[in-house]
């Protein structure tokens, strides 16, 4: 490389590069980001094999590859964009190469693997359509895509050192602070102090030691935050012409780039840069003969967060312990050596030629008054499109987290942002409204910081994240102020005491208290800021402290020692799942079979039809693998068993005479509640509005999900002499709540639950041939009637619409079944498997069409109008709401029409009573403690849908029994509520040798009827598991409970081969 | 160019000073020697600003601080033993204590945290029965936590001997640690898809370096003269893009930076680049078909670079 030495020749070499790539300009390039990110994906893998199609096929003439930075879109990486098109083929594997080559060369693209929307197909074909990419301004970070960084020509190609150029020839120092300062430009490290302004006082700071200093502070130590790694590392010589801009304004001809140890690439591309840069005569001595010297050393940082603070990074540059000391002096004063040092972070140095280039004016029209110019977030986390991101100041959250970030990754609605690293804080979500500037986040108690953010959902415990950062302090603090070493550790001591169940409600307020003490009486920004992790998800999330604290919970299944084993806290019901799984791999059946039956009086019934939330927590499941088929297990217990063989312990009643209680329905939350009250002496009597017990069991899960035997032998098992039930009893008609009391009822159940049909609310729909779907189901179901004819339509997609097509498909006279769905597939709430179901027996399934209008003829439904949505915002509930396509209008024949929009709860037999003053809630539920389950009438108790709406079978069961045991303390006069005790396993059960091949098995299969046969029978699909399944199934448990139980030591030490005790 | 000799990191070469394997850039002096530690030059410049990176370089080289180091660093920057200890423990970087063979970082990063980064570090410290910083018993494996990686879109992230994997899920755990057991650098030459090979020719004459009768890796080698320590002869490097196998007349000991010339013109084979590893000048080669191929000209770099579009740069 010849050393240039005049302005002049800087300007030439440029024009000469330039004219050599003139011919090249359409040239076919392939682009590989391969930032660390990049190369932590595979990228090397792949630039290695496109390298080697080049070769193979002599494509030198033809294909150019670019290897690159960081392009920002990280989560689609390793990729490969091809100019001059810009399509951008994303997650590659080595395999995929070859195609990529071939499209690119034929001008096509490769429809396969260009880049698709993770939800719905949709596919772009140029990167700058893509929604990530669309709704960005990205004046800074795009740079990266379009050079090589080890290629110092490159970046002179893209205007580099042009800025430079002109603050050359103008030759005034006073000029460059005058542009910074209009431009508007805040520090970009995160206090957001006007660089400008630095670099004035800088200049003005005069203290006779004659050097002065600029630093890069690239110690992006806020663990979230990588855009200062990837600005570095992908266009290192726009820092290393941000600093000398800098050094010119301020006077300063010596300076040093600070970079962490963990930066290997950062490192090494700065190093080659600053090499470049000195032998083009860019660095060094008399700059371009403009008697300018300005020198750059790179130091790096070898682990330490508080190095960020600036005081302590002169320290650490001096070479001692990196801690902080007292301001004033500022570093602008006395920094490095004593000497004025000006430090900026990485970011405001890659803005500093853009403003230089472009004029301050230009760069201040981006943005918000007061916060001008873009800012590049890394937007990481529980998100669909993770990355860095740069958006103009002053955008909303919820543009960054919806529209760019893509909204959450799974069906986990996002709960909060965590901005601003540990000295930040988070932001929940019903605050995404707030525009992002320096201010905004410091009123809302977090801060800008570095531009972490960092999402979290349902699954990220608060108390958990708070308890996180506290820990990263505490090992972070250097230890000089007292309150900061000690009150950091202390508020630890006490994060980590919520999380264990350990603490009390009074804790909250001494943390408070403590962490406002350590942010009053630090010295440095890490002790003053430490404290807002702590205050932030105090002021927000203060139920999730509360929910640790007294119920002893931790809802996102993070706190370990409230979690115990996942399955059994997952549970409603609390079964030890875990401990029936035992049991089954040590062929000890009855012993499972007693273990799910305790706590579970309808064990055949869940066994079929529950949604197993203990699957869905089960670690098997959450770290990677596939979950136990726990539901599957159990189904081959109970099938084992007749429930009648089961004695459950029973108690006489105590205090005299037992009580009567009426139970107004005998669904499962209405039966379970009977049974416990039953077997604690009381005795019950249950009315039921139907013909026959069992609720939504019999009326609307259709018999080939669960045969009507199952339900009858498993009801009949639960009643005996204390129980009496009476059919076609309505609360309303038959009875009244007051007249139960005067009946000598001591105490009411209200467990009616969610039978009423919520309407489409269009005209015609009254006509024949439209139907409720409780409604027919509940025809069919209970009275045998077939009202499905001809062409039937079902609008919803809950399990209720599902359970509504898959009957109406057996039923004689249906030619076909449609389900129409608002939103897409992905978001149809009912369960996967039935969905899955629904479409191998041909029921055809549209997602985004909304109907509009019934058309009817003769009194008879002929047709249904609909209209198609595409997906807009995000609406309250995460989800992208559905909106209708003008022009979209179509006609759907139909001879049926099945409404299963959701069901409302059984309040009606109520509101003809209103004299006995049952509190409703706004949504129709009755409105009762959600511990007690007592509603405003004293003695009058209420559960299972009937409150919280339509749920599970499950919730039901666990519903009833908790009332029932509410309603004996009442009876008994007790305390109703009990401080709550964490639920973890607390018995040892020996585990069986298991060979590593049997815990990489996957999932057993259920083994179904095939589809064909079932379309057209009611008879049960599912079949059991054998018992070669069922223990294979059982061994691959991971036993998370072993690390709660001790083995009883006097047993003495023998695992049970694999095979023996079976039955 | 690269061999197979392993070096533990005790000095094996100070017999023969220039090419101590303590040295890697000239301008760096050499702080400490289990076998020779009279030997120690003194700094050029004595600035405690050096610190830092002085003992970053020790721990390079032998994987943590040993005590004798840090004496010889406090006598020649002319600071306290207590001053360097300081510096030693204040940053989560240094160990004082000897490492294992192999490296496990697990970055706990509140993206790799909220992603699940705990469960992940906790079934490496089962899976290897440690804890988080300490090294196994059998000197292989020591495991650290790290606060974060900056590869925060990819969580949860393990490094394990410089390679990144990335969405690590605790079932992946077993199959990193036997992969950095097995060596993460290994390549299958036969079946690797990544690997192929590459025709050459000298820079200057344009006449072709490939030699058909020494094959190398089952394919024709490329034959250089190179000379070092006043020795001159035949190398022949493996043709095969991704191999590091080679074959010389002499054996050349490690970290050595050689000349290499063109056996057919006879001028020097040298560029104007560097090696982005180590520093030490780049050996340009003419890829047939366009391109140019550069390979560090010191012993043991793996510092490489194929180039399908570039011409030499003046």
């Amino acid at each position: 490389m010849k050393k240039l030495s005049s302005i002049s020749e800087l300007t030439d070499f440029r024009h000469r590069i330039l004219s050599e790539k003139k011919f090249e300009h359409e040239k076919l390039t392939l682009v590989v980001s391969a930032g660390t990110c990049g190369q932590a994906s595979g990228a090397n893998d792949i630039i290695r094999v496109i390298k080697r199609c080049i070769l193979e096929r002599s494509l030198q003439e033809n294909i150019e590859i670019r290897v690159t930075g960081c392009h920002g879109f990280c989560d689609t990486e390793p990729s490969i964009l091809v100019e001059p098109g810009l399509h951008l083929y994303p997650k590659l594997s080595i395999e995929d190469v070859p195609r990529v080559i071939e499209a690119a060369l034929t001008g096509d693209i490769d429809e396969e693997l260009i880049y698709r929307e993770p939800q719905g197909q949709k596919r772009y074909y140029c990167q700058s359509d893509i929604p990530f990419f669309r709704k960005q301004t990205r004046t800074i970070i795009a740079s990266n895509q379009k050079l090589d960084p080890i290629r110092i020509h490159n970046y002179i190609e893209q205007g580099g050192y042009a800025a430079l150029e002109k603050v050359l020839l103008k030759s005034d120092p006073e000029w460059i602070i005058r542009e910074v300062q209009e431009s508007g430009l805040r520090g970009r490290g995160g206090a957001g102090f006007p660089t400008g302004k630095k670099w004035e006082l800088a200049r003005a700071s005069n203290n006779g030691k004659g050097q002065k200093y600029i630093v890069c502070n690239c110690d992006e130590g806020d663990p979230g935050a990588y855009m200062d790694r990837s600005l570095l590392e992908g266009n290192p010589h726009s820092i290393i012409e941000g600093m000398m801009i800098a050094g010119i304004a301020i006077g300063a001809t010596k300076a040093f780039i600070y970079v962490r140890g963990e930066y290997p690439l950062a490192i090494k591309h700065t190093i080659i840069a600053l090499r470049q840069a000195t032998d083009l005569g860019l660095l060094g001595e008399n700059i371009l003969n403009t008697g300018i010297d300005f020198d750059i050393e790179i130091v790096r940082g070898a682990g330490a967060f508080v190095c960020g603070e600036e005081t302590a990074l002169i320290k650490s540059i001096e070479g001692y312990m990196g801690e902080p000391r007292q301001r004033p002096p500022y570093p602008v004063e006395k920094g490095i050596r004593g000497c004025p040092t000006c430090i900026n972070n990485v970011e405001t140095l890659a803005n500093i030629p853009v403003i230089i280039s472009g004029g301050a004016k230009e760069y201040a029209k981006v943005g918000i008054p007061g916060n001008t110019g873009t800012k590049i977030f890394s937007l990481v986390g529980k998100i669909r499109n993770t990355g860095l991101v740069e958006v103009p100041l002053g955008i909303k959250i919820s543009e960054v987290v919806y529209d760019i970030g893509g909204g959450p990754l799974g069906k986990a609605k996002i709960k909060a942002v965590q901005t601003g690293g540990p000295s930040g804080g988070c932001i929940p979500a019903s605050m995404f409204d707030l525009p992002i500037s320096y201010d905004s986040l410091a009123e809302a108690g977090s801060i800008m910081g570095s531009g972490g953010m960092i999402v979290m959902d349902d699954n990220t415990c608060m108390v958990d994240v708070a308890k996180y950062f506290m820990n990263f302090l505490k090992g972070e603090s250097c230890g000089k102020c007292f309150t900061c070493r000690k009150g950091t550790q202390r508020m630890y001591e006490i994060l980590d005491d919520i999380t264990k169940g350990k603490a009390r409600l009074e804790d909250l307020d001494l943390l408070e208290e403590l962490a406002l003490v350590v942010k009053d009486t630090t010295m440095c920004g890490l002790g003053q800021t430490a404290s807002n992790p702590v205050l932030s998800t105090l002021r927000y999330f203060r139920h999730e402290f509360k929910r640790h604290i007294v119920d002893k919970r931790c809802d996102a299944f993070v706190c370990k020692e409230l979690v115990g084993a996942p399955c059994q806290s997952a549970c409603p019901l609390g079964t030890e799942a875990w401990r029936y799984v035992a049991h089954i791999a040590r062929g000890e059946y009855k012993e499972a079979y007693r273990v799910i039956r305790e706590p579970n009086p309808f064990p055949s019934i869940c066994a079929r039809v529950c949604d197993h939330p203990c699957e869905s927590k089960c670690r098997a499941g959450t770290t990677g693998g596939e979950p136990v088929a726990i539901r599957s297990l159990k189904r081959f217990i109970t099938d084992r068993f007749d429930p009648s063989t089961y004695t459950p312990k029973r108690t006489e009643w105590s205090d005299g005479e037992p009580p009567s209680v009426a139970i107004i329905g005998s669904g499962p939350a209405g039966l379970t509640a009977a049974h416990h009250l039953s077997l604690k002496g009381c005795k019950v009597t249950v009315f039921e509005a139907e013909a026959e017990t069992g609720g939504m069991l019999t009326c609307a899960i259709p018999s080939y999900r669960l045969p009507r035997d199952i339900i009858r032998n498993e009801i009949d098992s639960l009643l005996d002499e204390n129980i009496t039930v009476k059919c076609n009893t309505a609360l309303g008609k038959d009875i009244t709540i007051k007249g139960l009391f005067k009946d000598n009822y001591k105490a009411v159940l209200l467990a009616m639950g969610a039978h009423k049909s919520r309407p489409l609310k269009l005209e015609n729909e009254d006509v024949e041939g439209v139907y409720p779907s409780i409604e027919f189901l509940k025809a069919f179901n209970l009275r045998g009637e077939l009202h499905a004819k001809g062409k039937v339509g079902v609008i919803g997609g809950g399990n209720s619409a599902i359970d509504a097509a898959r009957v109406a498909i057996r039923q004689r006279d249906v030619e076909s079944v449609t389900i129409l769905y608002r939103r897409t597939r992905d978001e149809m709430p009912a369960f996967v498997e039935e969905i899955e179901a629904a479409d191998q027996e041909d029921i055809n399934i549209q997602t985004l069409v909304t109907p509009v209008k019934i058309i009817a003829e003769n009194g008879h439904i002929s047709a249904i109008e609909c209209i198609k949505n595409e997906l807009g915002d995000v609406d309250s509930s995460g989800r992208r709401r559905p909106v209708p396509i003008e022009g979209t209008e179509h006609t759907i024949q139909l001879d049926t029409l099945i409404v299963a929009i959701g069901e409302d709860s059984s309040t009606d037999c109520i509101d003809p009573v209103s004299e006995s003053e049952i509190e409703i809630t706004k949504w129709g539920t009755v409105q009762a403690d959600s511990k007690t389950f007592l509603t405003n009438l004293p003695g009058v108790f209420a559960a299972g849908d009937l409150v919280t709406g339509p749920n599970t079978v499950v919730e039901a069961i666990a519903a009833g029994k908790k009332a029932a045991v509410m309603i004996e303390r009442f009876l008994k006069n007790e305390e109703l509520v009990r401080p709550a005790e964490p639920c973890i396993p607390k018995v040892y059960i020996e585990p069986v040798a298991v060979d590593d091949e049997m815990q990489k098995a996957g999932r057993a299969r259920t083994p179904q009827a095939p589809a064909e046969w079932r379309k057209r029978s009611f008879a049960e699909i599912e079949v059991s598991l054998s018992v070669d399944e069922a223990t294979r199934e059982a061994m691959r448990c991971l036993r998370c409970d072993l690390e709660f139980t001790k083995k009883p030591e006097v047993e003495e030490k023998k695992t049970l081969p694999i095979g023996e005790k079976m039955a | 160019m690269s061999d197979e000799i392993e070096y533990t990191g005790i000095c094996k070469t100070c017999s023969h000073a220039p090419t101590c394997a303590y040295r890697k850039r000239s301008d760096k002096p050499i702080w400490y020697c289990e076998e020779f530690d009279n030997y120690i030059p003194a700094p050029k410049k004595s600035t405690s600003s050096g610190l830092i990176s002085i003992l970053e370089d020790i721990q390079a080289r032998y994987g943590y601080l040993p005590e004798g180091s840090l004496r010889v660093v406090a006598e020649k920057t002319n600071r306290s033993l207590v001053d360097i200890y300081g510096v030693a423990t204040f940053y989560r970087a240094f160990s004082l204590k000897p490492r294992g063979k192999h490296l496990i970082s697990v970055c706990l990063g509140t993206a790799c945290h909220v992603r699940g980064a705990p469960a992940i570090a906790e079934e490496f410290q089962q899976q290897l029965g440690i804890r988080a910083g300490e090294t196994t018993s059998d000197k292989e494996f020591t495991l650290e936590t790290v606060n974060c990686l900056g590869a925060c879109a990819l969580g949860p992230i393990v490094v394990a001997d410089g390679h990144y994997f990335s969405s690590v899920k605790a079932s992946m755990v077993n199959s990193i640690i036997e992969k950095t057991l097995a060596g993460l650098d290994k390549v299958e030459i036969k079946t690797d898809q990544r690997v192929f090979p590459v025709e050459v020719s000298c820079s200057r004459c344009n006449h072709s370096l490939m030699d058909t009768r020494h094959l190398i890796d089952g394919y024709p080698s490329i034959r250089v003269t190179v000379s070092f320590n006043h020795k001159h002869g035949w190398l022949a490097l493996s043709s095969l893009y991704g191999s590091d196998n080679v074959d010389s007349e002499y054996p050349i000991p490690l970290d050595t930076i050689v000349n290499f010339f063109c056996p057919h013109c006879h001028t020097e084979l040298i560029g104007s680049s560097d090696c982005a590893e180590c520093g030490a000048p780049m050996i340009p080669m003419i890829v047939r078909g366009g391109g140019v191929v550069q390979i560090c000209s010191r012993r043991g770099c793996k510092g490489h670079m194929l180039d399908l579009s570039g011409t030499i740069i003046d």
